[in-house]
Formats: structure tokens, sequence, C-alpha cells
């Protein structure tokens, strides 16, 4: 035990050969989910329209300031506009009205040409003129009974947050993992450890925990800054250091064994790279991954970062989501098989060529 | 020695590094055909949304509503809003408590009879709304489900009705719009890792240092590696445009020399900031690391993944420090409307700012820090 306290401490050490590495590898996911946090959609839209001149048009006028979550954000905010060109569409869309034998037609023009936003402001106009229709028919409208799961809508910057701690954990246990194993071949350094008379499962023990605490204060550090920007915090610190320390082990040692088998950082950087962010993406980084299609629900279930995720989801969202032993067997499970690979890897690639 | 002869010879040495290091020179390839294909996992799949729907109605008006959430299409990938599947009660709860289904429609017992005598006729929505934006889409995706069977049951019409004109017959889903960002951001990456594979060897063996001691002028140093640089960027994104043509069908044609030169402008900023880094040896990895995680950012926040001619406002301040924010829905034009840019002058002059600014501060200050350890 004494051996591999003063094997951590040596790691720990290590800090100082690359303190750059280390500072931008963990606080890098802070720094990208704070500026991502300021772009990231919001439920309410401007949405223009010309000036309302009969009552129609300003019944729906106010109809669309309406439109919204009774426990949330209002979904429009109607902006009315002066324009002399009829063809002329600022702002990606507007809305004109068309008189016509007594029947009145809002026509949604549209300047815009990708589909997500054309049914975003569609959805919005349909909700408004609903509410028109509804106050017509009186008794004979259909009223949707909403029952939200939670008292209220949180914002998706939670979500996203709480999806990007497992990125934090993972991007920066395994770059410098990498980094840092790579570098012991460039420098030749290598020879020191080929020369140990220690265990290797001591050795590379020793250097997996210290690389796992990184992973772990990184994603720390962005639940400060989700936390900070969002006020939402997690109601278990402890669990929450737990689940980001199974997925910190299993990025240190994606690092590291990419440092052993390509003993160059340049490359092995990009391999702890491409890892972290396609496991992000496709471990529900935008959404529960069974709010996508199949094969994307399908292929998250080999991310490790759809485990987490649906771990942290209790501790933030404070709601109990039944049995999550499978998600700590199957994260545990990875990481114990990491390492014993990364130990093979470590026989064959240092030990064995001494 | 001839000019051509000098510069060949330096351009064959600086291939070779391609040889021994390829899995970096294809920095610019591997990271965004994942990130792409992740996307494409994604967004590229049905996003109807799925519910339970659990009908419990005596009458004909419940099956009618039901047929209406397979008959509402959204535009977006022209699927139907919901994918609706038919499940008991306990089922539907239990498949919803489990984040098996986003949503639980509950059609009562009586719903044929309360429309049919005016009263108050209502639906029970359970729904998500652990994330803000996922409940609008309930929210108001139910109204276009409502506003459908309304006509399809043939209640008086609307008082006001609604109606759309786009601006060109085609419209595009998310995936071309996401895959035109991700070749920028392959072009960027490319350039950036092949100028830290061109300057590794000098970093390794020290050459640095002989480097700033050279008694001719740096720019035989400097030169190829930019214009290597540059190459192996374009060369990254016409694979993906490829590969994109291949997937999608969009292709620039006769406008790919335009992709070239702003997707190359936008490169040469990044290789300038890169060549800072990748001749100063103490930072070389930190340089590497800052600067690859730098430019996958812009790619989020500088419209990687949505148009943002439309939303200038909503892009911050800090996205339009970068040239791809600039850069990126003039290349969608071209890529996906083979239309010239409306904005093609002004994104021309912002570009060539971005590169001329960024590489003669790069240029500068590797030169200056070379000889000063010569």
């Amino acid at each position: 035990m004494k051996r591999f306290a003063l094997l951590l401490r040596n790691e720990f050490k290590l800090f100082r050969t690359a303190i750059p590495v280390h500072l931008i590898g963990i606080f890098q996911p802070a720094l990208m989910f704070s500026l991502i946090a300021l772009v990231l959609v919001t439920p309410t839209f401007e949405v223009q329209m010309e000036p309302p001149v009969t009552a129609l048009e300003e019944q729906l006028f106010f109809a669309m300031k309406q439109v919204g979550s009774p426990i949330g954000q209002p979904y429009i905010d109607p902006v009315v506009v002066e324009t002399s060109n009829d063809q002329e569409v600022q702002g990606g869309q507007i809305i004109r009205f068309e008189r016509d034998a007594g029947r009145e037609t809002a026509v949604q023009q549209f300047g815009l040409i990708d589909s997500n936003m054309v049914k975003n402001f569609r959805n919005r106009l349909t909700a408004a003129a609903l509410l028109i229709w509804n106050e017509e028919l009186g008794g004979d409208a259909i009223t949707i009974e909403q029952e939200p799961w939670l008292p209220r809508d949180i914002s998706y910057n939670v979500y996203f947050g709480m999806a990007m701690l497992p990125l934090a954990a993972m991007l920066a246990s395994s770059l410098i993992g990498a980094f840092l194993t790579a570098q012991e071949f460039e420098f030749n350094t290598i020879i020191e450890y080929r020369l140990s008379p220690t265990s290797r499962y001591l050795l590379i023990g020793a250097r997996l925990f210290r690389l796992s605490l990184t992973g772990l204060f990184s994603g720390l550090v962005l639940m400060v800054v989700i936390g900070v920007m969002t006020g939402t915090w997690p109601s278990s610190l402890g669990g929450i250091g737990l689940i980001l320390l199974a997925v910190a082990l299993i990025g240190s040692c994606i690092g590291t064994l990419a440092g052993l088998i390509l003993q160059k950082t340049l490359p092995a950087f990009l391999v702890g790279l491409t890892f972290s962010f396609f496991t992000w993406i496709m471990g529900s980084a935008f959404g529960l991954s069974s709010g996508f299609s199949g094969l994307y629900e399908a292929v998250s279930r080999f991310m490790p970062n759809t485990y987490a995720v649906e771990l942290l989801f209790p501790i933030y969202y404070r709601v109990n989501t039944g049995s999550s032993l499978q998600a700590i067997i199957l994260l545990i499970t990875v990481g114990g098989v990491l390492f014993l690979v990364t130990n093979i890897t470590y026989q064959s690639r240092v030990l064995a060529r001494s | 020695m001839g000019l051509m002869k000098r510069l060949w010879i330096i351009f064959k040495s600086e291939f070779n590094v391609w040889r021994h290091d390829p899995i970096t020179a294809l920095g610019g390839v591997i990271p965004p055909a994942l990130i792409l294909i992740a996307f494409a996992l994604l967004f590229g799949g049905r996003l109807s949304f799925k519910i339970a729907v659990v009908n419990l109605d005596q009458g004909q008006m419940g099956g009618l509503l039901r047929q209406s959430f397979d008959e509402v299409i959204s535009p977006l990938n022209n699927m139907p809003y919901y994918q609706a599947l038919e499940i008991d009660l306990d089922g539907a709860m239990e498949a919803y408590q489990n984040y098996q289904v986003e949503g639980v429609w509950v059609i009562p017992q009586d719903f044929t009879h309360s429309i049919e005598s005016g009263e108050e006729p209502n639906l029970k929505m359970d729904f998500f709304n652990y994330n803000d934006d996922r409940a609008k889409n309930h929210r108001i995706y139910s109204t276009e489900i409502i506003w459908h069977f309304y006509k399809k049951i043939g209640y008086p019409a609307p008082p006001l009705e609604i109606a759309e004109q786009y601006p060109r017959p085609l419209m595009v889903d998310w995936i071309p719009v996401i895959a035109v960002g991700v070749t920028l951001l392959s072009v960027c990456l490319a350039s950036i890792f092949n100028i830290y594979a061109l300057t590794y060897k000098e970093q390794i063996s020290n050459m640095t240092l002989e480097f700033g001691l050279a008694p001719r002028s740096l720019a035989w140093v400097l030169v190829p590696k930019v214009v290597l640089a540059l190459i192996f960027g374009l060369v990254s994104g016409t694979l993906f445009l490829m590969v994109i043509y291949a997937w999608l069908g969009y292709w620039p044609g006769n406008y790919i020399w335009a992709f070239w030169l702003l997707s190359g402008l936008t490169a040469l900023f990044w290789i300038g900031l890169a060549i800072v880094a990748g001749l100063r040896s103490r930072n070389y990895m930190a340089g590497a690391i800052a600067i690859v995680l730098s430019a996958i950012i812009v790619f989020f926040i500088g419209g990687g993944l949505g148009l943002i001619r439309y939303h200038a406002e909503d892009v911050q301040w800090y996205s339009w420090l970068f040239p791809n924010t600039h850069a990126i829905d003039p290349i969608r034009d071209l890529v996906l409307f083979h239309t010239w840019p409306v904005d093609w002058d002004i994104t021309l002059v912002k570009l060539a700012g971005f590169a001329v600014l960024s590489l003669t501060i790069g240029m500068l200050i590797t030169v200056r820090s070379l000889r000063r350890m010569g």
C-alpha cells in the first residue's frame, strides 16, 4: 500500500511536466459548456407578423402571446414589423394576412430553407390559431389536460450540462493519459518503467487512478459551472463522484492504451479526442437515447456515457428512475475489462521489450 | 539550385512525414467522420416522438384521433410528429416510467359522447419535461394533431385559416445542414493536425534550434508547411463532400472552386494559430490540444449544427471572432443549393482579413521565437 502511495505521488508530480496540457484538459469542457449553453435552443421564438388590421388579426396577436408553457416560458414573442416589400422575409419568416370574401388566412411566408426551423414556426402559428378556433368552438373544443413529469419545465442547459459531465471526465483522463504515456516513449523515460521491479498492476494502477482522479476533478469543475449558470445542483455529490470516477477510469484506460500502442503524442491525443466526442454524442448527449431513432438507441447502449447519464439523471432531476443496477454493473465491468487490457498491453509494449 | 528544385526538395521531405504518421495526417478525417456518423444516427433517423396512445373510447372518435397521429406529417424529415404505439394503460405507464416512450395520451371512455354532445371533450397527456425544448415540442405538436382532427371530423372551419409560402421548392433536412458544418470542421482540423504533424519531427529532434540559426529566411521552412497543411485540409474537405454526395446527393458542382476558396481561407486562419504553438517546443502539445478543441467548440457555436443567417441575433459575439461563423452559410448556399451567396463579397473580404491577420501574426511570432532560440 505504501508503495502504491509513493507511485501515486510520483504520478501526481508528473503534473509539473505538463501543466498547460493538464489545465486545458481539465478546464476545456467547462469552457465549452459555458460557451455552448448561451447559444442552445430556447423555447421562445420571435415570430414576425405584419401589423394586424382586423379584429381577428388582433386576436391572433394576443393568442400568440398566450402560447407557452404554464410552468415555463412563453413559446412566441410576436413582433409586428412594417414591410414595404411583400417578398422580403427578414428573420426567417413573417406572417401576412390575406382577406378574401369574408375569409381570413394567416400566410406564413418563409425565407428559410431548413425543415427544422420551418417546423418550429409552423407549430407555433398552429398553436395560436387553434386557441382562436377553440374559443369559437366553446364547449365543443377539445381540452388537453397536461400532466408533465416534473412540476416545472427544466432548462435544456441542465440536461445538456449533465450529459457533458461524463465527457469532461472522459476527455481529461484520456487526453492527459494519452499524452503522458506517449511522452514516456518520446523522451525515452519508458526505460525506467522497464527496469522497475514493481508489479505492473501497481504501476498501471497508480497511473490509472491518478488519471481517473484528474478526470473526476474536470467533471466536478463542470458541475460547479453548471450549478452557477443554471442554479441546478446535484442531490448527491458522492453519487456524482462515483459515476464520474467510473467513466474517468474508462477514459484513463483508453488514453493510456493509445499512448502505449501508438507511442506518439499526436496520434494518441487524436484517439482520446475522437473516442471522447464520439461516446459523448452517441451517449445521450442531446436527450435520453429512447427519445431518438431505434438505431441511435441501439448503438448508444454500447456507450459508457449512456449508462452514466442514466445514473446522473435521478441525481439532477430528483426523481426515482427505478433500478440502476444494470448501469452500475456495466460501467464497473467495462472499467475492469479495460484495466486488464491496459495491463496486458503494458506487458507486451513495455515489459516484454526489455 | 533553382527555386523550383529547392521547393520540390522541401515539399518532398515534408511529404515523408505523412508516410511515417498516417493517423495524424488523417486528423481532419477521423474525428469529423465519427462526429458525422454520430449526428447522422442522432438526427438522421426517425425523429418522431415515441408515445403510447391508450384509446379507451367506446365510440369511433378515439380511433379517428388515433389515425391522426399517423396522418399529420412534420416538415422535419417528412415523418409524422409522433410514433404512436397502442398499448393498454398499465403497459403505457410502465413504458413511460422506464423511459421507453416520451409520453402517454389517454383518450377517455366518453370521448365520442362528449364530442357529439358538446360537453367539453378532453384528453390526458403525460409527457417528459426534463428539458424545456422537448416539453415545448409535446405541447405544440399536440396542437397540430388537434387541428387536423377538427378538420377530419368535420368541425366548422376555423375563423382564421393558415397557409405557408416557401422561397425555394426544395427544403433541406437537418443532416445535410450538419454535414456541411462537419465538412468545414474537417478542413480546419486537417489543416491544424497537419501543421502539427509537419512540425512534430522538429520538436522531437530539437531541430527548432537549427531553424533559429538558419542563414536563410525562415519562410523557406514555414511556407511549405502552410501550403501542405492547407492542401491536406482541402483534400479532407473534398473527401467529405464526396461522402455527402454519395450519401445525401449534395455536391457543389461548378462552385467547387468557391467552396475551396472559402474553406481554404478559413483553414488559413487556423493554420496561423497552429503554427505559433507548432514550432514552440514548450507548449507544443498544449497548443495542439487547445487549438483542436477550440476548432471543435467553434463548430458548435459557429453554425455547425444549424443555419445562422436567419438567427444572427442569437449568435453570441464571441462566435463572430472566428471565420467559420462567417463562412458556413455561404458554403451551404454553394453545396446545398448551387446558388451564389448573396453575401459573397463581404464574406470573402472578412475571411481574407482573418487569414491574413492570423498568418501574419502567427508567422511573425513564430519567426521571432525561433530566432530568439537560435
